[in-house]
């Protein structure tokens, strides 16, 4: 009996080694864990695609994506704690960045002095990448120009119920410019937000990237929205002019971070060198409709220079660590106004 | 207990027995076709893929170094330089593009940029005002590179002509670049390039060095299976995941870097295989059942009957002779059970028969016992007869009660067994009585062997015959003659009493051989004939033999010869 058992396994044995002599082939075609490198990233794919592809053919190092939602990539890195299987989180608003800045390792890149100043963080926790002001757009064919110039024309009671703008308490953007709002109009806040809550008249979109689709089409006649948004829908043939608010307008900018305890740190800081270089911003004002952020490089012509844009000092801690109260006051305003 | 023991290790030995019989070739025989067909099968598809891959390798490897050659004519040539700087006429170029480029431009597109980048010069087609970035892809890869220049074109290159771009920088007297030269592989140009060369129902991938997707064939429509193979690999897994049903094989082109991956559908599906082995188990399962329902039932046939004959046996033993087995079917073990019952049989045949041979002989004795009164007082009374019958001078008074005396001694004794010479001693008192009481009525002659007076014969047997042939031998007043005679024959003693009387009637004769008991008239005969029978058996009965002469009645007994000594060695 025993034999016989004996007999079997080995007839088996044979059975299961019949298949793996593959693996050893493609090892070879793998590569080494020092051309390895991943990216946690919130951006579309037309901006990473590009740069990534770029980077693999100019250093070798393969880059593994992962993608998804700025604050869900962020609570991830979070969690992952001292074994990070990140090595850059690529995208996120300043805002959200700062909060998470215990888990990254401030870095500051060979090329910074060329960053604009008031967009380097404090001790270079994470590196800029492009910035993107808000800006107000109108239906070109509903609204003349010189109807909306401002935040205070938002609150105009004629454009009750017209006004395209994305909930603040899911966008980011959408609560950039609520904030930048308050900033540039000055005064009591909570007066304002009722007033702007009002002549929202409940009428207000789950997603940041509806606004543009609902000012061009009509549904709406004036928009907040961000820069490169309004500007690339322009460009495909959207019927909407862009408005910098005079009073002033915030210009936050998204970033680069570079994850405490990386498992290839080497790779990942060759990364945001990259993304900081003069090529890489060159693409994202060419190709991306953003704003750079070095001195050293031009945004697209058609675009008004910045410094000719009015900006509001953006009380970026401020308004980070007011979020909680403000969306919760929002969420009461705007309580009886839903349908 | 021992009979469960017994059958247990009977049943054990008998399944084992199935089992192996039936399981083991089973399984030695799916284990190794399983294995067999699978090898050669999937060694000769994986033979068939590799080297078709291989050769589209060749293929590719030979289109690439033969751009690489026009691209490095290109790159050498004076005039393309001073075409690069614009002081060539356009014709003039485009005749020595095409010559330089002969056959390959079938197959690729070639262009020739600028120092800024401005497409120049290509033999594809062209929007007007063309340029590549310099800072940025493939122009800054060729700047920077030493030399051929090998990459993917992306999508998000808004200017391209192929899939698949090479470069070679154009370099003047000075550390810049004067121009490009480009070459570009269309789809199509894949396509006619793997054409035929691997099986339909196969699809093939070219990636780059990064195992982005190059080129798909078009039939392979499933844009995630790059970027899942890509991961595989990173992960270090196997491309071919147990589960799937296409085995992927890969070869890298030397001259690009890039890889060519071939997916062919798993010659035996997986599923295929898991049904297999699903099947197999189920086959070695059903054997298994089979074999331990089998050795059951079999052992079960044997051991049942086997079991009921133990059994019967054990009954037997305690005495129930009645026990009897049933008797099904006509093989060795039924044979066994009916023998069994016939010995049975006669076992309580024999036990009937010897207890009724017990009671005939108690009756008997009892019989002679009732028969016997006080002795004592009997030989009192005849002592007394005889002492007055001397006293007063009656002879024949004396001889008959002296005589009397000792016949009813003799019949009183213990011994069953007395010797010829003594019977015959008391037959002649017997006879002498007779003679007193019926004178001249018949004469008594004895022929009598001398060794046969020492032989034992039951007591009191020969008187019986002798009175019979007296009283009713001689019944109708006739006179004769009774003769006593004794011989040995071998082992045999005879005895024979013959009188030439007038004969037992047939009628008395079929009464006697009957034995119907107490034959009136006859009792003394049956009795005798009762008394051999029991001591020696059912054949040593009387006989009747015809007499001499016709007349009379002959009767005769045989016995075993047995002396005193054998008598006394028995009884030792």
């Amino acid at each position: 009996m025993k034999r016989l058992t004996l007999l079997l396994c080995a007839l088996l044995m044979c059975l299961s080694a019949c298949g793996s002599q593959e693996s050893d082939a493609l090892a070879s075609l793998a590569p080494g864990e020092e051309h390895r490198l991943t990216v946690y990233t919130s951006h579309k794919e037309e901006v990473y695609g590009p740069i990534v592809k770029e980077f693999e053919e100019r250093t070798g190092i393969w880059v593994t994506v992962v993608t998804g939602g700025t604050n869900e990539l962020l609570e991830r890195i979070h969690s992952e704690g001292d074994r990070p299987e990140c090595d850059v989180m690529f995208g996120g608003g300043v805002e959200s960045l700062m909060q998470y800045e215990t888990d990254f390792e401030p870095y500051t890149c060979s090329e910074a002095d060329q960053i604009q100043p008031g967009l380097r963080p404090a001790g270079d926790a994470w590196a800029p990448f492009s910035s993107l002001p808000v800006v107000l757009i109108y239906n070109t064919r509903l609204v003349s120009e010189d109807q909306l110039t401002g935040w205070a024309d938002l609150l105009d009671p004629r454009w009750k119920g017209k006004i395209a703008f994305a909930d603040p308490s899911v966008s980011g953007s959408g609560y950039t410019a609520v904030m930048a709002m308050l900033v540039a109009l000055g005064g009591d806040e909570a007066d304002l937000l009722e007033q702007f809550a009002d002549n929202l008249d409940g009428k207000i979109l789950m997603d940041s990237g509806d606004v543009v689709g609902a000012v061009s089409s009509g549904e709406c006649s004036v928009g907040i929205t961000l820069e490169e948004t309004a500007v690339k829908r322009r460009s495909q043939g959207a019927s909407i002019g862009i408005v910098y608010p005079v009073e002033g307008t915030s210009n936050l900018p998204d970033g680069t971070a570079l994850i405490a305890n990386a498992p290839h740190r080497d790779n990942a800081v060759a990364f945001l060198e990259f993304v900081q270089s003069a090529d890489v911003q060159e693409l994202v004002v060419s190709d991306f409709s953003r704003r750079t952020v070095r001195i050293d490089v031009a945004d697209m012509d058609f675009l008004p220079p910045m410094s000719q844009v009015s900006l509001v000092d953006y009380p970026i801690e401020q308004a980070a660590a007011e979020k909680e109260r403000f969306l919760q006051l929002w969420r009461e305003l705007n309580r009886e106004k839903t349908p | 207990m021992s009979s469960r023991s017994i059958r247990s290790s009977f049943q054990k030995k008998l399944l084992a027995r199935f089992l192996v019989a039936g399981f083991v070739p089973l399984l030695v025989c799916i284990v190794l076709v399983t294995i067999l067909f699978r090898v050669t099968l999937n060694s000769s598809t994986e033979n068939r893929a590799e080297r078709q891959l291989a050769d589209m390798s060749e293929r590719l490897h030979t289109l690439v170094l033969g751009c690489d050659d026009v691209l490095e004519q290109l790159q050498e040539s004076e005039l393309v330089l001073a075409a690069l700087t614009g002081e060539r006429e356009a014709t003039e170029v485009y005749s020595f593009l095409y010559d330089a480029t002969g056959q390959m431009s079938r197959q690729a597109t070639f262009s020739l940029y600028d120092g800024e980048g401005q497409l120049l010069y290509t033999t594809g087609t062209a929007a007007p005002g063309e340029r590549l970035p310099l800072n940025w892809g493939l122009l800054y890869a060729a700047r920077e590179g030493a030399g051929l220049i090998c990459r993917r074109a992306s999508e998000y290159d808004k200017v391209r002509h192929g899939s698949m771009q090479l470069a070679r920088a154009v370099w003047g007297e000075d550390e810049i670049p004067a121009g490009y030269v480009t070459a570009e592989l269309s789809d199509d140009c894949f396509r006619h390039l793997f054409e035929g060369t691997y099986d339909s129902g196969n699809d093939i991938l070219v990636l780059d060095r990064f195992w982005g997707t190059v080129y798909a064939s078009p039939t392979l429509h499933d844009e995630t299976l790059a970027p899942r193979l890509r991961a595989q690999l990173l992960e270090g897994e196997s491309l071919s995941i147990a589960g799937s049903n296409c085995t992927y094989y890969v070869q890298e082109e030397p001259a690009s870097g890039f890889a060519l991956v071939m997916q062919q559908p798993k010659p035996v599906a997986d599923w295929i295989m898991q049904l297999l082995l699903w099947v197999t188990v189920a086959a070695l399962l059903l054997s298994l059942l089979l074999g331990s329902q089998f050795s059951m039932a079999f052992s079960r046939e044997i051991f049942e009957p086997i079991r009921e004959l133990n059994t019967a046996m054990a009954r037997i033993e305690e005495g129930d002779l009645a026990v009897r087995l049933e008797v099904r079917g006509t093989d060795e073990i039924s044979q066994l059970l009916e023998r069994f019952n016939l010995m049975a049989g006669r076992l309580k045949e024999n036990l009937d028969n010897s207890i009724r041979q017990q009671q005939e002989l108690g009756d008997a004795q009892i019989r002679m016992m009732q028969a016997q009164l006080n002795p004592h007082f009997l030989y009192n009374t005849l002592d007394t007869l005889k002492w007055l019958g001397k006293i007063n001078r009656i002879p024949e008074v004396s001889t008959i009660s002296a005589n009397l005396a000792d016949i009813l001694r003799s019949s009183i004794s213990a011994d069953d067994f007395v010797r010829l010479g003594d019977e015959l001693a008391l037959l002649e008192r017997y006879v002498e009585i007779q003679n007193i009481r019926f004178p001249d009525k018949f004469v008594y002659q004895t022929d009598i062997e001398d060794e046969t007076r020492e032989m034992l014969i039951p007591k009191l047997t020969l008187q019986p015959l002798v009175e019979n042939a007296i009283i009713h031998g001689f019944e109708d007043g006739s006179h004769g003659v009774i003769t006593v005679s004794a011989a040995q024959r071998g082992d045999e003693l005879t005895v024979t009493v013959q009188d030439d009387g007038c004969g037992m009637s047939p009628d008395s004769r079929a009464r006697f051989l009957a034995k119907s008991g107490a034959a009136s008239g006859h009792l003394g005969l049956y009795n005798v004939d009762a008394i051999l029978r029991l001591h020696y058996g059912e054949k040593c009965g009387l006989k009747f033999l015809s007499p001499r002469d016709g007349r009379g009645t002959c009767i005769r007994m045989t016995l075993p010869v047995r002396t005193r000594t054998d008598k006394e060695d028995a009884t030792l």
